[in-house]
C-alpha cells in the first residue's frame, strides 16, 4: 500500500519562496503526472517526496506515516532520474541490485529479483554490460529496473523521457504505462510534456510557479481548465484564447467580430472576457465567421489551418478536407457546447450554471 | 586502416614531420636518463674522457656494486620509501574527505577556507624553513620519519585537495543522489560510488605526492641529519665530497632512485586515462 498525502507544502530557499502551498492527495496504486512548465516547482517536490530536499513547511506522508524528516532509505520509495544515473563501474545486474546489497538481502535473493525485472523490461542478455555499454532507451530501462526490484511503495520518476528520440520516447511510454498496470505500484511521475502528461496520467496535477493550477483526470483538465493557464497548457495544438466583451448574450471580440453564446451569464454583462475555443471545435459552416485564412497543413487524417479570426491569429483543426487557399476565406462557427469563458481580469473559468 | 580511408586527405602536418618532430621530442626527454644509465657502467676513467664516449669498451658493474654495498645508499632508500608512503597515505587520506566536503556541502565560509588551504603552497620553502624546524625540535621530531612524513603531507595536501576536489565535482550528483535513495549512507556514497569512479583522479594525486616526496631535497636535508632517516636525494649528494666526486656512484644511485618512479608512471599509465564516467548519465 502506499498512499501519498502532500499537506500545504512549501519549499523556500533562503527569502526566495518558490513553493507556496502545495496541497494534493494521490491513491494507493494512481498514476500521478505533475506537469507544468520549467521552474514551476514540479521537480523540487518530487525530490522533496524523495527526501532529497528539505521540506520547509508544511507536510508529506506516505501510506499514512509523516516523511519530513525521514532519511531517502527509510522512505520507501524509488526514483528514476532524468539523466538515468547509472553507476557506471558497475554492470547492468550490479546496478540493479545495489539497494538490496546495501539493504544486506541474500545473494541469491538478490540475484532472483534482479532476474525477475530484467525479465520484464527484457534486459535479459544485458545483465553483465556495462551502462557504457548499452543504448539510451536500453539504459532507461535498467533505470527503471533498478527502481522496480525494490518493490517500494512509491515510484518517482523526474523526466525519465526527455533525453530519449521521439520515437523512444512513445515506445517508452507505453512501457512504463504497461508496467504500472502490472505492478499497480502509486507513481508521481514529472514532465513538462502534455502530452506525456495526456496519456499516461491517471490524475494530472497541472503546476505553474509553485502552485497548483488545477487536478484532474486528462480528460476533466481538458473538457473543464479551471483557468486560462491549464486551458493554454493542456492540449495540442493549443485552445484559442480570444479576449473581448459579453453583451447580450453574446461575446465581442475586440474588432467587432460577434460570436452567439447558448449560455450568457447576466452578472457579467459588460465585463471583459476570455473566450476559448479547441481547434477541433470549429465547425465549417457557409454562415459562419469569415476567417481569413493564412496556411493550410494537411496530415492526411486532418488538415490544420491557421486563419485570423475576431482579430487574433487562431489554429482551427478539421477532419474535412479544406481545399481553400492561403488569402482566401473560410466560414466556421464555434461549436457552442464547447465554448470556454474566462474572467477577463483572473483568468478563472465562468461555468455555465452561474 | 582500409583502401577508402587511407585515399581521404588528411588535415595538419604531413605524416613524416610529425614522425620526425616527436623523435626529437622523445630523444630529448629521454637523453639524461639514457646518459645516466649509461655513465652508470662506465669505468671512472671512461668518464672523464673527452670527447665522450658513445658505449663503455668495458662495461662494469663496479659502480652498483659500490652503492649497494658499499654505501649509505639501501638503508636511504628504506628511508625514501617509508616516508614517501606514509605522507602520500596520510595526505590522501586527508585530501579524500577535505576535497569531498569541498566538492559537495556548502557551508559558511567555504570559499575563504579553500583559498586558505592554497596559502601554505604560496609561502617560499625559505621562509618556513626555520618555523618548521623550531616546531619539530618542540615537538621532538626532528631527525624521525614522523617529522618529514607530517613535512611532506603538508606540503603535498594543499594541490591534492584541489585536485580531487575538482575532480569530485566532475562526477554527476544525480549518481549520489541514486545510490543515496539506493538507500547508501553518506560514507557509503563515498567509498562505494565517488572513489571508485575518481581512480583516475586519486591516482594523479597519488603520483604527483609521491613523486614530490620522493624527490624533495631542501627539508631532508635540514630536518634529516642523522643517516637512520636520510632520504635518497641527500644520499646522492653524500657522493660529493669537498675535493671530489665518484660520478659512478651518482649515476649508478640515481638510477636506483629513478626506477621506482618509473615502475610507478608505467604501471599507473592506463589509470590516468579517464573516461570512468562515461555512459553515467545521458548518452
Amino acid at each position: 500500500m502506499g498512499s501519498v498525502s502532500i499537506r500545504d507544502v512549501r519549499k523556500s530557499y533562503g527569502a526566495v519562496e518558490i513553493l507556496h502551498g502545495v496541497s494534493i492527495d494521490i491513491a494507493d496504486g494512481e498514476f500521478v503526472v505533475l506537469v507544468g512548465p520549467s521552474g514551476c516547482g514540479k521537480s523540487t517536490l518530487l525530490r522533496m517526496l524523495a527526501g532529497l530536499e528539505e521540506i520547509s513547511g508544511g507536510e508529506v506522508a506516505i501510506d499514512g506515516r509523516v516523511v519530513n524528516a525521514l532519511h531517502p532509505k527509510e522512505r520507501d520509495i524509488a526514483m528514476v532520474f532524468q539523466s538515468y544515473a547509472l553507476y557506471p563501474h558497475m554492470t547492468v545486474a550490479q546496478n540493479m541490485g545495489f539497494s538490496l546489497k546495501l539493504g544486506r538481502a541474500p545473494k541469491d535473493e538478490i540475484q532472483r529479483r534482479v532476474s525477475v525485472a530484467a525479465d520484464m523490461l527484457s534486459l535479459k542478455p544485458y545483465l553483465d554490460r556495462y551502462p557504457r555499454q548499452l543504448s539510451g532507451g536500453q539504459r532507461q530501462r535498467v533505470a527503471m529496473g533498478r527502481a522496480m526490484v525494490r518493490d517500494p511503495k512509491v515510484f518517482l520518476f523526474d523526466e525519465p523521457l526527455s533525453n530519449l528520440d521521439a520515437k523512444l520516447r512513445v515506445q517508452m511510454r507505453s512501457e512504463i504505462k504497461q508496467n504500472h498496470q502490472r505492478l499497480k505500484t502509486t507513481t508521481v511521475y514529472v514532465t513538462h510534456d502534455q502530452i506525456e502528461a495526456m496519456t499516461m496520467a491517471d490524475r494530472i496535477v497541472v503546476m505553474h510557479d509553485g502552485i497548483v493550477e488545477q487536478i484532474g483526470t486528462p480528460l476533466e483538465l481538458y473538457d473543464f481548465p479551471n483557468n486560462l493557464f491549464v486551458a493554454a497548457f493542456i492540449g495540442s495544438p493549443s485552445m484559442n484564447l480570444l479576449g473581448g466583451k459579453l453583451s447580450g448574450g453574446a461575446f465581442h471580440a475586440a474588432d467587432g467580430t460577434t460570436i452567439p453564446l447558448p449560455f450568457a451569464p447576466s452578472n457579467i454583462e459588460g465585463e471583459l472576457v476570455t473566450l476559448g475555443i479547441r481547434p477541433e471545435h470549429f465547425v465549417i459552416d457557409p454562415n459562419g465567421i469569415g476567417a481569413e485564412i493564412i496556411t493550410v497543413e494537411p496530415t492526411g487524417s486532418e488538415t490544420q489551418v491557421a486563419m485570423r479570426l475576431g482579430g487574433h491569429d487562431v489554429v482551427g483543426v478539421f477532419r474535412e478536407r479544406v481545399t481553400a487557399q492561403p488569402g482566401e476565406m473560410l466560414h466556421v462557427t464555434l461549436d457552442p457546447q464547447r465554448i470556454h469563458l474566462f474572467d477577463g481580469k483572473t483568468g478563472l473559468r465562468i461555468s455555465r450554471t452561474q | 586502416m582500409s583502401d577508402a580511408t587511407v585515399k581521404l586527405k588528411r588535415t595538419g602536418l604531413p605524416v613524416p614531420l610529425i614522425i620526425i618532430g616527436s623523435a626529437v621530442l622523445v630523444l630529448v626527454c629521454l637523453f639524461p636518463f639514457w646518459w645516466m644509465g649509461l655513465s652508470s657502467i662506465k669505468t671512472l676513467r671512461e668518464l672523464y674522457t673527452i670527447p665522450p664516449i658513445w658505449w663503455p669498451s668495458m662495461p662494469t658493474l663496479d659502480n652498483y656494486y659500490t652503492v649497494l654495498f658499499e654505501s649509505n645508499i639501501p638503508r636511504y632508500f628504506l628511508n625514501s620509501v617509508v616516508i614517501s608512503l606514509g605522507s602520500t597515505f596520510l595526505a590522501m587520506i586527508l585530501a579524500i574527505f577535505a576535497s569531498y566536503g569541498f566538492a559537495r556541502f556548502d557551508f559558511k565560509g567555504k570559499p575563504l577556507l579553500q583559498s586558505f588551504v592554497l596559502v601554505g603552497q604560496l609561502l617560499p620553502t625559505a621562509a618556513i624553513i626555520v618555523p618548521l624546524f623550531v616546531t619539530l625540535r618542540v615537538l621532538g621530531l626532528v631527525n624521525t620519519y614522523w617529522g618529514l612524513i607530517l613535512v611532506y603531507m603538508i606540503i603535498t595536501l594543499p594541490l591534492s585537495v584541489w585536485m580531487l576536489t575538482s575532480y569530485f565535482r566532475a562526477i554527476p550528483v544525480e549518481l549520489e543522489e541514486a545510490a543515496i535513495i539506493d538507500g547508501a549512507s553518506r560514507l557509503g556514497v563515498l567509498f562505494r560510488i565517488t572513489l571508485p569512479l575518481s581512480i583516475p583522479g586519486l591516482i594523479s594525486v597519488l603520483v604527483y605526492a609521491f613523486v614530490t616526496t620522493w624527490n624533495e631535497f631542501i627539508f631532508a636535508l635540514v630536518f634529516a641529519t642523522d643517516s637512520s632517516v636520510k632520504t635518497l636525494p641527500i644520499g646522492l649528494a653524500e657522493f660529493s665530497t669537498e675535493f671530489n666526486t665518484d660520478w659512478g656512484a651518482v649515476m649508478a644511485a640515481s638510477v636506483v632512485m629513478t626506477l621506482p618512479i618509473a615502475i610507478l608512471f608505467l604501471s599507473m599509465q592506463r589509470l590516468f586515462v579517464g573516461g570512468m564516467t562515461a555512459g553515467a548519465t545521458k548518452g
